[in-house]
């Protein structure tokens, strides 16, 4: 399984097809970030034969930007449009990444997507998995995808 | 009176988009309902007639495998085409909801031309 290429073409193909903004690839991260500042986090929970959460960390003037893109409408605050917004586009990557899993012969379940927001907040990483961060970068700046998975 | 579709789904995000894909396809629905999960939309049918219903599967409350399963036991909605607006692909969930009558299966990410395609070939 190729997790960071399935990342990658997933988050550009989801920009490319519903988001319509350009968006560049980054060099995946060397160590972890749990710490974010003015930052929403979608968030979805892994279980089943392999455990884990894929997440989407954007500061907020990228998700305001994401979620006005998405909806085509003006957005000036962090809302429950755009914690659904930002919700949605883990979701679909997230399964994106179930698709792979099951095709690898994994049993895997989606939870439905959470959201965190806030001026400063901190994600704890499941225990000893493999961890895999992808930055890309739209005008309005850089968000990270984030995939922590763990065999059960 | 024209036609109608349902949109169901727990994401109000995702209701705007596949409404707006709706549009953007060209389709002519003179009225596009919602609801936010299967016991919403079960709820909205016993007053509402619509002539399709497009549903998300992963949803809190009643996911769309099981709205499938109770829709098709209730006489005057049972026979409305359901299709599928998922983010897993997977022949599995496929399978399960082709066998409890759904009609069509678009995978997110979705473009305007295969919402078009795929009700195309169910209405």
């Amino acid at each position: 399984m190729d997790l960071l290429k399935n990342i990658t073409e997933a988050t550009t193909e989801i920009f490319e097809t519903m988001i319509m903004l350009d968006i560049t690839v980054g060099d995946p991260l060397e160590e972890n970030v749990s710490s974010f500042k003015c930052s929403v986090s979608g968030v979805i929970g892994l279980a089943g034969t392999c455990k884990g959460m894929l997440a989407v960390h954007a500061p907020d003037d990228v998700a305001k930007a994401i979620t006005s893109s998405f909806l085509g409408m003006e957005v000036e605050e962090v809302n429950d449009d755009v914690t659904d917004a930002i919700g949605e586009l883990s979701n679909m990557l997230a399964g994106n990444i179930k698709m792979v899993l099951d095709e690898a012969g994994k049993d895997v379940t989606l939870s439905i997507p959470s959201c965190i927001y806030g001026e400063e907040y901190s994600m704890d990483c499941v225990a000893d998995a493999e961890w895999v961060v992808v930055p890309f970068t739209i005008d309005a700046g850089t968000f990270l995808v984030e995939l922590q998975i763990k065999s059960a | 009176m024209g036609k109608r579709v349902l949109v169901v789904d727990d994401s109000s995000t995702m209701r705007k988009i596949v409404s707006r894909a709706l549009r953007q396809a060209g389709l002519d629905f003179d009225e596009i309902l919602e609801a936010g999960d299967g016991q919403e939309a079960l709820n909205l049918l016993e007053g509402e007639n619509v002539d399709l219903i497009l549903s998300d599967i992963n949803m809190p409350n009643m996911d769309g495998i099981e709205f499938l399963r109770q829709k098709k036991d209730i006489d005057g909605i049972k026979n409305i085409p359901v299709i599928m607006i998922t983010t897993e692909g997977g022949a599995d969930i496929i399978g399960e909801a082709k066998s409890l009558g759904a009609a069509g299966n678009i995978k997110k990410p979705f473009t305007p031309d295969k919402i078009r395609e795929v009700i195309g070939s169910v209405l």
